[in-house]
């Protein structure tokens, strides 16, 4: 399972990378670990070979950004809607392309997201894996775990 | 010539995304209808004519392989062409939509140019957006 999970997480930060760069143009930099600047998340779940959730926790200054970036907006157009809009589509992005890198033969089934105006918090568990990045617009990080089946 | 053009996806900010994309990219769109899932798109197509859908597959209410079924069992809207845009990738998932008459395959995240392309091939026109003659090939596709 270690060994799984550090495959996981190398392809979720070559994954939300691919994302934020096309989708977005926001270039990510894997960060130490010490980002808590977290104002919201957009979760999905997954279930196939094996089963779990994707969290992606975000800045509330990278999520105007990927707003302003994705629908070409001008700042005073952003509302609630599309920033929650943006915030699920991103995190249905990253788990699709994380799991055709992961293995384009198994099929998984993503949920439909969900989005969170609060930020609910990291626990470290084992079947975890966390990550944070930086970029010039702001924090956004991303949690997978896996559960048992 | 100018064609009209569906888009099905429950984000608004997506449909919006592909929208501009396809207006940027040089394919001449007439009218751009838009639908939430597969139920609205089905509602939509009730007073609308299309010359091609571009649709999801995740949506909440009537998801994306839905509707593939119900275009193709529907003799007034089985030959219209359809372009899956998705996260999904499966190579399984895949060859299900193709097996439901999907032509087209564009993958979430994606880059503007590869829109234009594949909307000029599963409409069967040339890059200056003319009918090509038949070729007798129905499949746009190898998989």
């Amino acid at each position: 399972m270690k060994e799984n999970m550090k495959k996981i997480a190398e392809m979720t930060r070559r994954s939300i990378s691919e994302v934020f760069e096309k989708m977005f143009y926001i270039f990510l930099e894997p960060s130490d670990g010490e980002n808590c600047g977290y104002d919201m998340e957009a979760v999905i779940g997954f279930e196939g070979p094996v089963r779990g959730e994707i969290r992606m926790l975000i800045s509330r200054n990278i999520v105007k950004k990927m707003v302003l970036n994705m629908l070409n907006l001008k700042e005073d157009e952003v509302t609630p809607h599309n920033i929650e809009d943006c915030s699920k589509e991103a995190v249905n992005m990253v788990a699709g392309n994380l799991f055709g890198k992961l293995d384009n033969s198994e099929m998984f089934d993503l949920s439909i997201p969900t989005f969170n105006t609060k930020y609910s918090g990291l626990s470290s568990m084992e079947n975890t894996c966390i990550m944070d990045f930086d970029s010039d617009s702001g924090t956004v990080g991303v949690v997978v775990t896996l559960s048992d089946k | 010539m100018s064609f009209n053009v569906l888009i099905v996806d429950d984000s608004n900010s997506m449909r919006a995304v592909i929208k501009k994309v396809i207006s940027i990219s040089g394919f001449k769109m007439d009218r751009c209808v838009e639908a939430s899932n597969g139920l609205e798109a089905l509602e939509a197509l009730t007073g609308n004519w299309v010359d091609v859908i571009i649709s999801d597959i995740n949506m909440p209410g009537m998801n994306g392989f839905e509707l593939f079924e119900r275009l193709k069992n529907d003799n007034l809207l089985k030959d219209i062409p359809v372009i899956v845009i998705t996260t999904e990738s499966s190579d399984e998932r895949m060859q299900d939509a193709f097996k439901l008459g999907v032509k087209g395959f564009i993958k979430k995240p994606f880059q503007p140019e590869e829109i234009r392309g594949i909307l000029y091939k599963v409409i069967g026109v040339n890059d200056e957006g003319e009918y090509e003659e038949d070729s007798g090939d129905d499949e746009a596709f190898d998989f």
